[in-house]
């Protein structure tokens, strides 16, 4: 599914990622967790294609395909969800309106009709009942105003919503309460396959213990340090990165 | 058609002018494309009385004329110009609004970028009349529009909103707002958009005279370039002469944010949608502050289509 090969990433001039290597198969479920700053949301926007983000040297195949010759939207449309750590605002345009044109994106990708407003709604009514997502919230404009964990949840709804290959949640349990919590990990546990694969950036122990990832990873400047499985989540958990 | 209406239309060298409203009287309508001149007097009444303007014309002629719009005292008006513009234009509106007159006007217009249009507006208020001033227009070749609003007489209000849209078009904006009284109040908002290579002016001028206590008056101008080439110039201009007012103004342009359009394409909608959507949540609010509901409908078509 995602081979990552000797990656190096820059910001602005600071260099963030560093030989970065890391291979994940159809199916799998891998989680990454790091201390503040050591590179998680780097590749997470990476993956995605953030132009802020410049690759300086190595490779990511994407289901065989050079992912760093696709733009954002190809990437998006072959399959690759990030689940933003800060969902972007975007005042005037509304969310349901917004839901259904990148919804009606990719159903154009694959030859189908855009879907009628009446299916649309029915649809997200479903999916937002599953996820406890009042349908008021649909009607203000996208993530504008919205809490901490609205914004989260909204983030899981287009997750849902695209039915991606390869998805990548940066933080998105942070700023869940309990219960949201729960829900996200119960509708992240529906989405594992043996098609999809996850990458779960997190810096708790408790969506781990719900979603029980095949591998962890520890990220440290920029690299993989340490790698295993959900054990080394509790390790961590109990002794933290020192 | 429902009554209390009245439609003119004006076609190359004809007019037709269809006044089913006893409350709307038009005089010089009979040699108006001779004379060029309309008169028009709005009666008082329960409904809002309403004005159909729509211009038609195939022919490269100009369309040059001028109404002169009288609202009585108590008089309401919705006055509607939806008209696509394929000729050259010099159009100039006069307007008295009397006591406690109330005169809507939307100008959805778009025009073609080998034109040149010219629009007029000098409109003046007396006591406790209103103004509320839709203008959404997708400029043109040389795209003049001059608004004068006279506030003479105390607790008129005048509420403009404009909307320019251009794509590798020009248009220039000006709008003056001359506070002639103590205790009246102007708000005006406009919003442009500039892609290609468009090049867009705006001047706004708050005029307060120095007896004009207790004035309220705002105004806001926002650009988004979209266009590399594209240009565009806001300037607020303030001649405030009077301490007791409440007057704010607040000029800025820029390109779209580049964090949402890449939020945009991450979901799979091309570069070019993203764009068109950002450029629609910035116009959005326009249609939100349309009371009418039909005519904020109209606006949100206009844009949709011109975005
Ligand atoms: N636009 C930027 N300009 C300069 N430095 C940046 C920029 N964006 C990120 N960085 C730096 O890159 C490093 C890695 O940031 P990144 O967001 O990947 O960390 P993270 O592991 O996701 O941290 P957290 O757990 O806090 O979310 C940080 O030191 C950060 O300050
Ligand atoms: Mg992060």
């Amino acid at each position: 599914m995602l081979e990552i090969k000797k990656l190096n990433v820059s910001v602005e001039e600071n260099k963030i990622l560093n030989d970065l290597t890391l291979s994940i198969k159809t199916g799998e479920v891998h989680a990454i967790m790091g201390p503040n700053g050591s590179g998680k949301s780097t590749i997470a926007h990476t993956l995605a294609g953030n132009p802020n983000y410049r690759v300086e040297s190595g490779s990511i195949s994407f289901n065989g395909s050079d992912l760093l010759d696709m733009e954002p939207t190809e990437r998006s449309l072959d399959g690759l969800f990030l689940a933003f750590q800060y969902p972007i605002e975007i005042p005037g345009v509304t969310n349901a309106s917004y839901l259904r044109q990148i919804l009606n994106s990719h159903r154009k990708h694959q030859g189908k009709d855009p879907i009628d407003a009446a299916e649309f709604l029915k649809l997200l009514k479903e999916k937002s009942a599953y996820l406890k997502i009042p349908m008021e919230m649909h009607s203000r404009f996208v993530n504008t105003g919205f809490s901490g964990g609205e914004k989260k949840k909204n983030e899981v709804l287009q997750m849902d919503l695209l039915d991606p290959k390869l998805i990548i949640m940066d933080e998105t349990d942070s700023g869940l309460d309990v219960d949201a919590l729960k829900v996200t990990a119960d509708a992240v546990n529906q989405m594992k396959s043996k098609n999809r694969s996850l990458i779960i950036v997190t810096h708790y122990l408790r969506l781990l213990e719900y979603i029980k990832p095949d591998f962890v990873h520890i990220f440290q400047n920029g690299k993989i340090i340490e790698s295993g499985d959900s054990s080394l989540a509790s390790r961590i958990d109990k002794e933290g990165y020192e | 058609m429902s009554k209390d209406q009245c439609l003119i239309s004006i076609n190359g060298f004809n007019s037709t002018i269809e006044n089913l409203s006893s409350f709307i009287s038009i005089t010089k309508a009979e040699d108006f494309i001779t004379n060029k001149v309309l008169d028009i007097e709005i009666d008082k009444s329960e409904n809002a009385q309403r004005i159909n303007l729509t211009l038609n014309s195939s022919s490269t002629d100009l369309i040059d004329f001028e109404i002169n719009l009288t609202l009585n005292e108590g008089a309401i008006l919705e006055f509607v110009d939806e008209s696509n513009y394929s000729n050259n234009s010099n159009i100039r509106l006069i307007t008295q609004l009397h006591k406690n007159s109330c005169f809507e006007l939307y100008k959805l217009n778009s025009y073609n970028n080998e034109n040149t249009n010219k629009f007029y507006h000098n409109c003046s208020l007396l006591e406790n009349s209103t103004f509320k001033d839709y203008s959404f227009s997708n400029g043109s070749k040389e795209n003049f529009s001059k608004t004068i609003i006279n506030l003479d007489d105390v607790n008129s209000r005048y509420l403009g909103s404009g909307v320019s849209i251009n794509n590798s078009t020009n248009s220039d904006t000006e709008i003056e707002i001359r506070h002639n009284t103590k205790s009246a109040s102007s708000d005006c908002y406009f919003k442009t958009v500039a892609k290609g290579s468009s090049k867009v002016n705006f001047d706004g001028t708050i005029f307060v005279d120095n007896y004009c206590s207790k004035t309220i008056s705002n105004q806001v101008s926002k650009g988004l370039l979209i266009g590399k080439e594209s240009k565009i110039n806001l300037v607020p201009k303030l001649e405030i002469y009077n301490d007791d007012v409440e007057c704010s103004h607040g000029a800025a342009s820029g390109q779209p944010d580049k964090n949402t359009l890449f939020y945009l394409t991450s979901r799979g909608i091309s570069k070019e949608e993203a764009e068109q959507i950002y450029v629609e949540g910035f116009l959005s609010e326009f249609f939100e502050t349309i009371d009418n509901a039909s005519m904020a409908e109209k606006a949100k078509n206009f844009i949709n289509l011109n975005t």
